[in-house]
Order: structure tokens, then C-alpha cells, then sequence
């Protein structure tokens, strides 16, 4: 970036404030597949998670999103009993989560951010065999191994070594391992990061089928249209902490509005003179993304009629509807992280 | 200090393990057999028509039995160090039997049921090599099954434990340059320990592999020294003293 972006003005409301209260009453009733209460974490003095509650309900597909190093792939360890807690509670389908906690990894499925795979075993030896791990008789195994490549569309790819597969296929058959076990709560950590857009659009098409099933989904993704395609809830995480909580329409309304008007390209000149131009009655904030000056406002077309009156208004500029990205920067910020 | 788990899990480590060790024997007997096989002809047959008795018996009698018991130490220790190196930080195998249920603990019994094996095969194949050589004295070389067996459990942990603890390659190197190479070169596979000064001598009889090279050596030529007891001792404590090494470290690796 060659201009300094101002300080985006932000609204009134606090982000965080008071709403993961709201977010937990949201469904009364339904059964609870992971509980996290005070849910915390330190590893010597860095604190990974630092103290956070959430409910993930059965049947739905809930996010966990945040820019990285937030503390998600340590939250999902401690899901996974890959590793213990420092404080707080946390129940996995109604069982305390322990590190190594065999009654909970036994109804779990893993798909993590690697594509683990045995390079020295061929497609069918690589699910068969994880099946196996599960405790399962070798028919079973072996009926559900072909099953599953089918149900991701490997079924001519069952004899080949791994080496031979493409990224997406390597992450299909990742996908297919982690349901041998008949996953009540499957696990995708990034599932769809590298890969192709044809790929994603099947792994979103599988993970919609298997919800259907009544499997429930914890998804954490940098991929906020996939987040608000695929997620019921979510939070958004950053530094341990929850910031917000919800589900994406009510968290995009709720934070920044049904549309904005983004301007690519903008000199920083430009938009110092059209932020002038606004009134507090416009309710409007703004924020650099990147080149792009985007305005927030519930009153875009009266801004726009006064800009083009003014003869002030951008040379490019576009409406379009609100997403869960610009909720995602507004409640992260823009600083680069490792 | 984590005793391994021989469970159905840990047999299902073995099974992988043998699945890829089909996939990849030719390759892998060449390399474990090309050295011991080389030594066994340059120096039983070269070096041979030199020496031509070693404590009695014709050199080749001497360090057949001797060269059986390292072929089975290193089938194990490659297996088990850089194997396993990359099973835990490259291939991220280890990670994926985590995360179904299996324990570290299941793991690396599942990994000594295998190297046990491993180390039968390599010395049973060796073995055959004898035969024909007539370098095979004894009937009671029936019995070396047993004390492979023993063998590879015995040298799985101590690699294991490496490679859990090396933090590249290079580290490995360090285990059979600093260990492993010593221990082939003074263990009385090529010359008896009698006329090594008494202090050297006893500190070699601390290391597992001379006991391992004793009693091969004993069953193959049907020649049973007295001390041949302590040997069998010294193997059985040292096998059960390493079973214990790497399971915590493993599991702290793979759960932290």
C-alpha cells in the first residue's frame, strides 16, 4: 500500500460486548455436542486461548474463525484430546475432554490442516487401515472404505499410490479416512485451503450431505464465503478470546450493515475529502480493504445522490451486499499476522 | 517412563507397518543385507585366508554368527530411527493414528510387535546365507527364532527414543556414528574381547550387543561358554530397561 489509510471510523457498539450471552440462548433445548466453559490454555506464559465459552449444538455446522494464531487450532486440539486444558471445562459429546480420551476420539473424525496421508499404503490401504484403528473388522473396513471413496468420488482412484493424487484428491481421501469411524462430530481444520475451485464446491456439497445426516460439523476456515455458506454459527476469534458470536446474517447485519459501497483504487486524497462529506446522520463508517475505500452505511443512496450533487463522487465505485469479510477485518483489523 | 500397550490397536500399527514393508522388501533386504553380506565374504574370505583361526574356529565360523546378530541390530535401528523420524515429523503418520483412537503407548507396541518381526526376518534370511556356507555347527540354531525376537524389541527402543528426541536428520547420523558403528566394531563380531585390557573389556560388556553376539554365536556353533547365562540376563533386563524409553517422549511429542 503506497497511502496511509485513516483510522476507519467505527460504530458505537463495542464489538464483543455482551452478545455471546445472547448466542448461547439461541436454541433452548437442542442437545449439546461440545460445551466450552472458561475454556483456556497456556502454553509456558503465552496464553493460546485465554478463558472462552461456547456451545456447539448437534446436527449443526458450527465456525470457528480468526486470523491465525488465534487460537483455534489449539481449541480444536483440545476438542480432539490431543491436548489437555490449562483452566475451564469442556465437554465432546457429553464426555469431559481429556488428552487421549478414547470414548470421545472413538466417535470423532479428524480432517487437520495437513494432508497426512501414508505415502507407502495406495488409496483403499489408507482408509481401510485408519477404519482398522477405529476398531473395525476388516469386512467393515473394507465395505466402508468403498463406500466412502465413492461418497467423495475416488472410486477409480482405490488401487493408486497416494503420491499419485492431486491436491484435491489427497484432500477427499483425507476427508473420506476421517469418516471411517462414523464421526458423530467431524472435525475440518481448513478443509478447503489450496485447493481448486471445483474442488471446494465439492468438499461444501459433502460437508452439506453429511450434515443432512445428522452429523454435526466444527469447521474453522479463513475463507469467510465459505464460513457463510457452510456455517449455522460461528465466533470469531483473535488473541484467545471470543470477539463475536452468532449466526453470519444476524453477525453481518448486527456489525456492519446489509450493503457498502466499495471504491477500488481510491488515493488517499479522494477519500479524505468524501469522509468529510459525511454527517452523523449518514451512520456511516469507513475502512481501507486492501486499495479500496469501503463506506458502511444504512443510507448509501441519500450519500451517493449528495456526492454526485457535489460533483465529489468516485470515479469507480460499487454497491454490493455486506459479507462476513468485512465483519471478519472490522472485528480483526488489517495488521498482517504470522 | 510409559510401558507400551500390546493391544488390537497396536496390531493394527503392525499390520500398516507389515503393509508397506511388502511394498518396499526388495529395496530394503538389499540395503540391509549388502553390508553385512560384503563383510561377511571380503573379511570371512579375504581377510580369512590370513587369519585363519579366531579362538579355535575358522574366521568365517567366527563372525558369521557374530554378523547375524548386527544384520538383525540394524534391520531394527534403520527402521526404527529414520523411519519413525519421518513417521512423527514428516508424513505425519504418528499424528494421524492419534487422532483415531490410538494411544502413543499403542503405537510403539505397535511398533515393537513389528520390529520384533522385522529382526526375526533379517537374521532368518541371514541365517539361510549360512547354511550353504557351512558356517551353521549346531541344532540348537533352531532356537535363534527366539533370541531375534528378543533383539528387535530389544534396539527398537533405544532408536525410537532418538527419534523422538532429534530435532533433523543430521542428529540421527550422530546415534549410529557415536552408537551404533562402535558398538558393531568392538562387540566381538570380528575378534574376541580376551585380549582387550580388562577395563575396555568390562566396559564393552555393558553394552547390549556383545551379549546379543555371544549368544547367536553360541547357538550357531553349538559352543555354550559357562557365562553364557549372564548374557541371557544382560539381553532380558536391557530389553525391558528400553521398552520404557520412548513412550513418554512420544506421547508428549504427539499431545503437548
Amino acid at each position: 500500500m503506497t497511502t496511509n489509510p485513516p483510522t476507519p471510523q467505527r460504530p458505537a457498539a463495542a464489538p464483543g460486548a455482551s452478545a455471546p450471552m445472547a448466542f448461547l440462548s439461541m436454541a433452548p433445548g437442542a442437545a449439546i455436542a461440545v460445551a466450552a466453559k472458561g475454556l483456556t490454555k497456556h502454553f509456558g506464559n503465552f496464553e493460546a486461548v485465554g478463558g472462552i465459552d461456547f456451545d456447539v449444538y448437534e446436527g449443526e455446522c458450527f465456525g470457528l474463525l480468526g486470523p491465525n494464531g488465534a487460537g483455534k487450532s489449539t481449541t480444536i486440539r483440545m476438542i480432539c484430546c490431543l491436548t489437555g486444558r490449562t483452566a475451564g471445562s469442556l465437554s465432546v459429546l457429553g464426555i469431559p475432554a481429556e488428552p487421549g480420551q478414547r470414548a470421545i476420539k472413538s466417535q470423532l473424525g479428524v480432517v487437520s490442516q495437513e494432508d497426512y496421508l501414508d505415502p507407502a499404503l495406495t488409496v483403499r490401504e489408507n482408509i481401510e487401515i485408519h477404519g482398522r484403528f477405529y476398531g473395525l473388522s476388516p469386512q467393515v473396513a473394507s465395505e466402508r472404505a468403498a463406500e466412502l471413496l465413492e461418497f467423495m468420488q475416488l472410486d477409480g482412484k482405490a488401487g493408486q499410490q497416494v503420491r499419485a493424487l492431486s491436491g484435491g484428491m489427497r484432500r477427499r481421501l483425507v476427508i473420506a479416512r476421517a469418516l471411517m469411524g462414523r464421526p458423530r462430530l467431524l472435525v475440518l481444520d481448513e478443509p478447503t485451503t489450496g485447493l481448486d475451485p471445483q474442488a471446494r464446491i465439492l468438499v461444501w456439497r459433502k460437508v452439506r450431505e453429511l450434515k443432512a445426516q445428522g452429523v454435526t460439523v466444527l469447521l474453522t476456515t479463513h475463507y469467510m464465503d465459505e464460513a457463510q455458506r457452510l456455517c449455522d454459527r460461528l465466533v470469531v476469534i483473535d488473541h484467545g478470546h471470543i470477539l463475536e458470536a452468532g449466526r453470519p446474517r444476524e453477525l453481518i447485519e448486527r456489525l456492519v450493515g446489509r450493503e457498502c459501497l466499495e471504491c477500488p483504487d481510491l488515493d488517499a486524497a479522494a477519500a479524505e475529502q468524501l469522509a468529510a462529506a459525511l454527517s452523523p446522520e449518514d451512520e456511516a463508517w469507513h475502512e481501507w480493504q486492501g486499495d479500496s475505500w469501503v463506506l458502511f452505511s444504512p443510507n448509501l443512496a441519500r450519500i451517493l445522490d449528495r456526492w454526485v450533487a457535489a460533483a465529489i463522487a468516485p470515479p469507480l465505485s460499487y454497491r454490493r451486499p455486506a459479507g462476513l469479510e468485512d465483519v471478519f477485518l472490522r472485528l480483526t483489523g488489517r495488521e498482517l499476522r504470522d | 517412563m510409559l510401558w507400551p500397550r500390546f493391544t488390537k490397536g497396536a496390531l493394527m500399527v503392525f499390520r500398516r507397518d507389515f503393509l508397506s514393508w511388502v511394498k518396499y522388501y526388495r529395496s530394503s533386504v538389499l540395503l540391509n543385507f549388502g553390508e553385512p553380506l560384503t563383510n561377511l565374504l571380503a573379511l570371512g574370505f579375504g581377510l580369512g585366508a590370513y587369519v585363519t583361526k579366531m579362538s579355535g574356529d575358522p574366521f568365517v565360523d567366527f563372525i558369521g554368527p557374530g554378523l547375524l546378530a548386527v544384520t538383525a541390530m540394524n534391520a531394527v535401528t534403520f527402521d526404527m530411527s529414520f523411519e519413525a523420524y519421518d513417521r512423527l515429523n514428516e508424513n505425519g503418520l504418528y499424528l494421524s493414528m492419534i487422532t483415531a483412537p490410538l494411544h502413543p503407548a499403542e503405537i510403539v507396541g505397535g511398533e515393537y510387535l513389528w520390529e520384533a518381526c522385522r529382526s526375526l526376518l533379517y537374521g532368518l534370511v541371514f541365517l539361510v546365507v549360512l547354511l550353504p556356507l557351512g558356517i551353521v555347527h549346531s541344532w540348537w540354531a533352531l532356537l535363534l527364532p527366539l533370541p531375534l525376537l528378543v533383539t528387535g524389541m530389544l534396539f527398537a527402543g533405544p532408536a525410537l527414543w532418538v527419534a523422538t528426541t532429534a530435532k533433523n536428520h543430521e542428529q540421527l547420523f550422530y546415534y549410529f556414528t557415536l552408537v551404533i558403528t562402535p558398538m558393531f566394531m568392538f562387540s566381538g563380531v570380528f575378534f574376541p574381547l580376551t585380549h582387550l585390557p580388562p577395563i575396555i573389556r568390562d566396559f564393552i560388556l555393558l553394552t547390549p550387543l556383545v551379549h546379543v553376539v555371544n549368544l547367536t554365536r553360541a547357538l550357531i556353533l553349538g559352543q555354550f561358554p559357562a557365562t553364557l547365562w549372564q548374557d541371557v540376563l544382560w539381553i532380558v533386563g536391557y530389553t525391558l530397561l528400553f521398552m520404557v524409553l520412548p513412550g513418554r517422549r512420544l506421547a508428549r511429542r504427539l499431545m503437548d
